[in-house]
């Protein structure tokens, strides 16, 4: 791609790159699923998560990239389906980078199947009056459909740079960077009324587009008519169900927990640290506090590495497998009619799934939703029903080891809790619902690298985020049980713990080691189970309520950030006693019909 | 209750074709399309909630050309390239004019 629209504009005179104060900043903007984030790694080297759906990217994401000689601070942001009008929040975000001094050029990313609606967000981010450029990406699925854009004749009448490219191959990047010297205003309608946008863009795309009717997808889009039509969607579903059950909840959680918990610390690790503490460490007290009941390597270290390691890791590769395939949100059209129910639309499929994988991140993505009374809805749901990938799993772990009817009673109550609560809120709460106008994005192949570097991204987050609070989680029992407080927090909760819900008494510390994580007082039931204290009845009961229970520290924050002070303790006030009851009539009713699992 | 329609009249490549052989046909609502049907948007009724503005900026503008692909338990219809699902309700509000299907 050359400049010389631009070139002649500027009287023929190529513009040089100028000195400046800071370096010069480079927003990345577009329509969602478009490959912006794509883009972004590959100009700055830096991963972000990237998804086959729209809404992966809710947050801005910056990076550095040389371009030619100078430096760039390059900006990756939410995708935007309009600037102006009724828009959502994350389109705000994006709004507010292009208005401020936070970008000075803007790369509008446009998916080149879909030239006409890209065309018509080119003239609302003109109306910020950076120079751009534009970058028709994954220019070779718009050939295998069949469609050809004529990149230069687009240049001519845009004035800025067109870049054809495919992003996830690196191809067009260096014409990107080079295209950047050359960003222009466009020439663009300047009337802000939508309809005038459309007729100018489906004319400009008339002009300059090719259309055969060969296509070469014929695979993908019989994936697609599959995956969507009840008669063969609804018996795929039920099959990624179960295979997501064997891989994560028999494979990961059983197999791989049995070799780490039970081979590498059961008969590695540990004895060797008790050997070493035994032999080397004279006070009782840090030795306790190392191997002890309550101990950084034996506890601590144990649930973390041993319990839940495996089964978030097998999680999110299995989970990054469908988000690449652009699956999920195919869910959705499902799910609509059920979640209208609820106050929500089918677009809430996404951050639902999402907290599959972590609540704390599904709680940020509900920013997608239309409207404040769906996201203050889908957070509460989230926080009260969807179980995280690591309690997901220990959960298949421990209820998986007793018979299937114990796992459909759990989901069966938390389901019928969420829809429930959900129905409540939906009347309770004020505003409205949007309308279900949702994307779907085209069923692929997920590319194995970008699987690889998620999956062990989120591993590596994981390790991040979890060890240090599991370890902190651990400090905190030993020291609390050694102030004695853990005997009074036990014995004060006896009467709910005990009375109430029929379970151990153990079971009070493990609710509170489920307020620091989830999936950390789920890795305290899976030991109990694991020991044999626990009864069918009475882990189907526990793990209920921590499943309903108070969403773990991280996810309480962020709920906070997202929805104020107020909301977040409202949330925490509604599912308390919820989860609690819940518990309560479930056990009463198992113990009334002599349920044994 | 407004509405945007567009003096488009049916730009298609081949208009004399199809004209020749049916006519003008009539605008209808999305939402009493058949699966496989094609057609073209004339219009989009506005909602009381950006209904409009939503789906102009997913491309379904006067124009656009639509493929009706599954109507249970969602409508889902191909936009240009663009596959979505919306609610009937939705539907409603979108005129187009079909084309006759294919034999």
């Amino acid at each position: 791609m050359s400049c010389h629209v631009v070139h002649e504009r500027a009287n023929g005179a190529p513009r040089a790159l100028k000195l400046r104060a800071r370096p010069l900043r480079v927003a990345l903007v577009g329509q969602p699923n478009v490959g912006k984030s794509v883009v972004f790694g590959r100009l700055t080297g830096r991963y972000v998560t990237v998804s086959n759906y729209p809404g992966t990217t809710v947050a801005v994401t910056k990076g550095r990239a040389l371009v030619g000689t100078e430096v760039c601070d390059v900006i990756d942001t939410p995708g935007v389906n309009a600037l102006d009008g009724t828009i959502s929040e994350d389109e705000r975000i994006t709004q507010d980078v292009l208005a401020s001094d936070q970008s000075d050029v803007v790369i509008q990313v446009a998916d080149a199947r879909n030239l006409r609606r890209a065309l018509m967000l080119t003239p609302q981010v003109a109306a910020f009056g950076k120079p751009m450029v534009l970058a028709l990406n994954m220019i070779d699925e718009a050939y295998s459909r069949g469609i050809s854009v004529n990149a230069a004749a687009l240049a001519a009448e845009l004035g800025i740079p067109v870049v054809e490219m495919v992003a996830v191959e690196g191809r067009g990047l260096s014409e990107l960077r080079d295209a950047l010297a050359c960003a222009a205003r466009p020439h663009v309608p300047t009337q802000r009324h939508a309809s005038g946008r459309a007729v100018w863009a489906h004319e400009l795309t008339g002009r300059v587009r090719g259309t055969s009717k060969v296509s070469l997808a014929h695979l993908q889009e019989a994936l697609a008519r599959l995956t969507r039509r009840p008669s063969t969607g609804l018996p795929i579903l039920a099959a990624v169900l179960y295979a997501l059950y064997l891989f994560v909840g028999v494979f990961g959680a059983q197999t791989l927990v049995a070799l780490v918990e039970d081979g590498v610390f059961g008969r590695g690790i540990n004895p060797a640290a008790t050997w070493v503490a035994d032999r080397y460490i004279p006070f009782p007290l840090v030795r306790d506090f190392l191997i002890g009941e309550y101990g950084l390597i034996t506890m601590g270290l144990t649930y973390a590495i041993a319990i839940v390691l495996p089964v978030v890791a097998t999680f999110f590769l299995m989970f990054g497998f469908l988000e690449d395939s652009g699956y999920i949100p195919r869910l959705a059209i499902f799910c609509d009619r059920m979640f209208r129910v609820m106050g929500l639309n089918g677009k809430a499929v996404l951050p639902m799934v999402l907290g599959l994988g972590c609540d704390t991140m599904a709680t940020m993505t509900t920013r997608i939703l239309g409207t404040p009374k769906e996201r203050l809805i889908a957070i509460l749901l989230l926080a009260l029903g969807i179980p995280c990938s690591a309690q997901l799993a220990t959960i298949m772990g421990i209820l998986g080891g007793i018979s299937f009817a114990a796992l459909a009673t759990l989901f069966a109550v938390v389901l019928g809790q969420m829809f429930l609560v959900g129905w409540l809120a939906a009347r309770v709460l004020k505003g409205e619902r949007s309308e279900f106008i949702l994307e779907l994005p085209p069923i692929r192949w997920p590319r194995i690298g970008n699987l690889l570097t998620k999956t062990q991204l989120r591993v590596r987050w994981y390790l991040g985020e979890a060890v240090p609070l599991f370890l902190a989680g651990t400090v905190l029992l030993f020291v609390l049980d050694r102030i004695g407080a853990l005997a009074v927090i036990s014995s004060a909760g006896r009467p709910v713990v005990t009375g109430l819900l029929g379970l151990p008494p153990a079971t009070a510390q493990i609710l509170v080691m489920g307020f620091l994580r989830r999936d950390y007082g789920a890795a305290g039931l899976f030991q109990l189970a694991h020991g044999g204290q626990l009864t069918g009845v009475q882990a189907v009961v526990a793990l209920t309520v921590m499943t309903l229970f108070v969403p773990c520290v991280a996810n309480f924050l962020m709920m906070v950030r997202e929805r104020g002070f107020r909301t977040g303790f409202a949330i925490l006030a509604v599912i308390t006693p919820v989860a609690i009851f819940t518990g309560a009539g479930l056990n009463y009713v198992l113990h009334h019909l002599g349920v044994q699992f | 209750m407004s509405s945007i329609t567009l003096a488009f009249s049916s730009k298609s490549k081949h208009p004399q074709r199809r004209d020749a052989a049916k006519g003008v046909r009539q605008v209808v609502a999305l939402s009493t399309l058949r699966e496989g049907m094609r057609g073209a948007v004339v219009a989009v009724h506005a909602g009381d909630n950006g209904r409009t503005d939503r789906l102009f900026a997913l491309g379904v503008t006067p124009g656009a050309s639509v493929v009706m692909l599954q109507t249970f338990p969602g409508i889902v219809f191909l936009c240009d390239q663009t596959e979505m699902a919306i609610e009937r309700s939705v539907a409603h509000s979108i005129m187009v004019r079909p084309e006759e299907i294919r034999s």
